[in-house]
């Protein structure tokens, strides 16, 4: 995707061993990251989220469906990412196809947890309405506007933002016909993760937050899921060249200590951003 | 397949004596007793067999317990005219279920998900500069799934990449853990995944101690996550020695 010289490649690598980036960072620092929510009125929820010149919008969409017989208390969720080719050019038709699974599962794992549900950001029981027979299906889609790095953290910052941003209906059950709804909003709680990333480039070195040009040049990353109590909610390596298993323990470590400040950050665009919705909306 | 050969099929455990000098004593409760008697740290027996497939360049079957995989490499061969030119080797993976190996009320799993997986797992063992301009693809088939069918698949997809005389850096063996509760068990079989709490998944290379791919699903402590790879690290190192023995037998058995 990025063709960089020896120079170049020579210059990134030896700014991240002295601690200072191209664009001026630290290793450990994030680019600025603005939230907007409720930029798709169809949707339920949804949320744009723009890190550094990274853009992605997240939405999410209810409806009732029958939930999984194996788990009958519980709803159902679905995340999807697209890869446009407004991105890259090279997205277009079947070829963002591999980066939108790769994307995709990632974020199932991070959000869903364990198979008894142990771990996972959303609460699926709370999505549930009448116990096997009828649920709340989240289908939560994630769509990548433009590229520079760090997809996946931006991807798990906006689907955070919009599922706070996302108003369900209020479902009451009549006695003895089926369920009828009403139209009082309430608002769908969850617990939240918090995603990071750590990359590995040439020179033992972790950086946060990688940009294009940066990625390319690294030979692997893990990405890994925290939730506020500190505790590891998923892990997925990227790239193909072996990693010793104490420099995975010692990124998951930097990766703990570096989400406290992610999440803090995050929590608090998220609320502005809620804030100047609803101003909107007054003004409106 | 009973009517192979007749060696019998080694047992591997990462809780050895003499092995792990600092692991704390892990309570086992009688909180989890596994289906199959073993104990928390025992993984299944292990059965491998190279040569399944004669028409393919390389193959290789495992059965771990109920799980059984049968994997065929093809090539190197011609890559497609429509891919560009590459100075390096091609590796293309394909992970499919059979109609048969998952009870049926179980939802088919994600196969492309499966294969991409087995794909970053095994590049990185792969020496794809001494194959360039051709592909070499791995095609693996579950027979039946018992749980842990990924870690089997990639297991003996890497033998049948050695079999295959592929160049690799180092075997690739995989294994994965659940947690239960308190407990974390060793190498679980589908009753065990459908109650875990989170999984931990690892592959690597045991000679070079490296590790290639690393998944980690559910709710885990730092503490638990070092324990956990600890003991996938110690059992892919024994992995590896029971598949280097496989290769060894089959490269010295008598033609027959």
């Amino acid at each position: 995707m990025v063709g960089l010289s020896l120079g170049e490649q020579n210059f990134i690598k030896g700014g991240i061993a002295q601690d200072l980036r191209t664009d001026g960072r630290k290793r450990l620092t994030y680019r600025p990251i603005s939230v907007e929510t409720g930029v798709i009125p169809q949707a339920s929820g949804s949320a744009r989220v723009k890190l550094g010149a990274t853009d992605v919008i997240a939405s999410v969409k209810a409806e009732l469906g029958k939930p999984n017989p194996s788990h009958p208390d519980k709803g159902k969720v679905y995340i999807y990412v697209d890869c446009s080719p407004t991105a890259e050019p090279t997205f277009e038709g079947r070829g963002g196809e591999e980066l939108s699974l790769e994307l995709s599962s990632a974020l199932q794992r991070c959000l869903l947890g364990g198979k008894s549900g142990e771990g996972a950001g959303i609460d699926l029981s709370s999505l549930s309405i009448v116990k096997g027979k009828v649920c709340w299906d989240l289908y939560i889609d994630g769509l990548v506007v433009s590229s520079d790095g760090n997809l996946l953290d931006a991807l798990g910052a906006a689907i955070k933002a919009a599922l706070s941003n996302t108003a369900i209906p209020k479902v009451q059950v009549a006695a003895n016909a089926s369920s009828d709804e009403q139209p009082e909003v309430d608002v769908s709680d969850e617990e939240f993760l918090q995603f990071d990333t750590t990359g590995v480039p040439v020179g033992r070195h972790y950086i946060v937050d990688a940009t294009t040009e940066e990625e390319s040049q690294m030979s692997s990353a893990i990405s890994v899921s925290i939730n506020r109590q500190g505790r590891i909610c998923g892990l997925t390596k990227r790239g193909g060249a072996g990693l010793d298993p104490s420099v995975i323990l010692d990124m998951i470590s930097v990766a703990k200590h570096v989400s406290e400040q992610l999440i803090n950050k995050l929590d608090s665009e998220i609320a502005a951003a809620e804030a100047r919705d609803e101003e909107d909306e007054m003004d409106s | 397949m009973a009517g192979k050969s007749s060696a019998t099929p080694e047992t591997y455990s990462p809780s050895l004596t003499g092995q792990r000098k600092k692991r704390p004593p892990i309570l086992t409760d009688s909180d989890w007793v596994r289906p199959d008697g073993r104990s928390l740290h025992q993984c299944r027996p292990a059965f491998l067999r190279t040569g399944a497939v004669n028409s393919a360049s390389g193959s290789a079957y495992a059965e771990f317990g109920n799980t059984k995989v049968i994997v065929s490499v093809f090539g190197p061969r011609e890559s497609k005219k429509a891919m560009m030119y590459s100075d390096t080797g091609r590796l293309n993976c394909n992970v499919s279920y059979t109609a048969f190996a998952t009870r049926f009320e179980d939802r088919a799993p994600e196969t492309k998900d499966l294969s991409s997986m087995l794909h970053k797992a095994l590049e990185g063992a792969i020496i794809l500069k001494s194959f360039p301009k051709t592909t070499v693809d791995v095609f693996a088939l579950v027979l039946e799934s018992g749980g842990s069918d990924l870690p089997v698949i990639t297991t003996c997809a890497s033998l049948a990449l050695a079999d295959a005389g592929i160049m690799l850096y180092d075997m690739v063996a995989s294994v994965s853990v659940s947690s239960l509760g308190k407990n974390i068990l060793i190498d679980p079989v589908s009753e065990e995944e459908s109650y875990q709490d989170g999984s931990l998944m690892i592959t690597c290379m045991p000679s070079r101690n490296e590790v290639t791919q690393m998944t980690v699903t559910g709710d885990w402590s730092t503490p638990k996550i070092n324990e956990a790879m600890q003991l996938c690290v110690d059992a892919c190192s024994k992995l590896g020695k029971i598949m280097r023995l496989c290769l060894k037998e089959a490269a010295t058995a008598p033609q027959d």
